[in-house]
């Protein structure tokens, strides 16, 4: 007769979303249905009369289950969006920095690929700092480490742009300085001092850490 | 829906605060002490009872946990904070204010019968 009641509720639930809330919502409503099922019969209740009176007892858990989490979706899909937007228009921005140079080719074209670069690399960062953190929906180990494991990947990401982002302004850099001054024979030590650069930065973010 | 009904269940979650204040309890511990205490006339629907709890727990009056039964399936458990036992507080006392004005108003009728 549990069997019963255990196919009612899986039914219920058939279009609940599989998310932890849901399983907990039913694993709690089939618990306490069981409960008073048991009583019903206790009492000297018939198994049929016992389900019905159990089944009528639960009355609209259809408002229930879909305010478990209909709102939570439709916002990280609007997240979404609004972080592909931005990073599309970054990348937009990277491939079109060499522009301002071969047109103006004098200074204001280096300086207008380094404004490209910075508001491309600020638009990343900013993305990733501001974008929704997985909140963990109990205190479960699953659910901790899925927050851990988010959080870590965020930190990487905007740890990646940076470090990604400087050696393409040290590559520019190198070639600008080698061609206005023609003294190729030493400008590559631009690339030992950005190596040091880089470490310095990447070990000022574990410090923060 | 009578008026009666809908009296009490607007005072859902009062209820079963009233009810955790005496020690933590799982969701059909609580629904049955509320149909004893009314001499079987009343009882909150599964539905509601859920409502009411993940409401208050949202709000942070209680807590919930889940049970570590030997024997059977687990329960989950629920236990007032001390922010529920300050709202309980508040809500009674805010139940005992609109009880006192309903009467002095429901009374005005008995008056004019009596004339």
């Amino acid at each position: 007769m549990n069997e019963k009641l255990r196919h009612y509720i899986d039914d219920l639930f058939a279009n609940a979303p599989s998310t932890v809330r849901a399983v907990e919502l039913k694993e709690e409503l089939y618990q306490n249905l069981t409960d008073k099922y048991n009583d019903l019969i206790a009492e000297g209740k018939n198994e049929e009369s016992a389900f019905n009176i159990a089944i009528a007892s639960i009355g609209d858990v259809d408002s229930l289950i879909s305010g478990l989490t209909g709102e939570k979706q439709a916002a990280s899909e609007a997240g979404k969006k609004r972080s592909a937007l931005i990073t599309a228009i970054a990348i937009a921005l990277y491939i079109l920095c060499p522009v301002p140079v071969i047109l103006i080719q004098n200074e204001m074209g280096v300086m207008a690929l380094f404004l490209f670069v910075a508001v491309a690399t600020a638009l990343l960062i900013y993305d990733g700092v501001t974008r929704e953190r997985y909140v963990k929906a109990d205190d479960t180990m699953v659910e901790e480490f899925k927050e851990w494991k988010q959080n870590h990947k965020q930190k990487n990401k905007a740890t990646e742009a940076i470090v990604g982002s400087f050696w393409l302004i040290a590559v520019c850099v190198y070639i600008v300085v080698s061609f206005m001054t023609g003294a190729w024979h030493i400008t590559w030590i631009i690339f030992l001092i950005a190596a040091a650069i880089s470490s310095l930065i990447k070990g000022l973010f574990m410090l923060k850490q | 829906m009578s008026v009666a009904s809908e009296l009490i269940r607007g005072n859902t979650e009062t209820i079963i605060l009233a009810q955790l204040m005496k020690g933590d309890g799982y969701g059909y511990m609580v629904n049955k002490a509320i149909l004893n205490l009314t001499g079987g006339r009343f009882e909150l629907k599964e539905a509601t009872l859920y409502t009411a709890f993940r409401r208050l727990e949202d709000a942070g009056c209680i807590v919930s946990y889940w049970g570590d039964e030997t024997t059977g399936a687990r329960r989950r458990y629920y236990s007032i904070t001390d922010l529920g036992k300050e709202s309980y507080r508040l809500r009674k006392k805010e139940w005992e204010t609109a009880e006192a004005v309903i009467d002095k108003l429901l009374a005005e009728g008995e008056k004019g019968g009596s004339k």
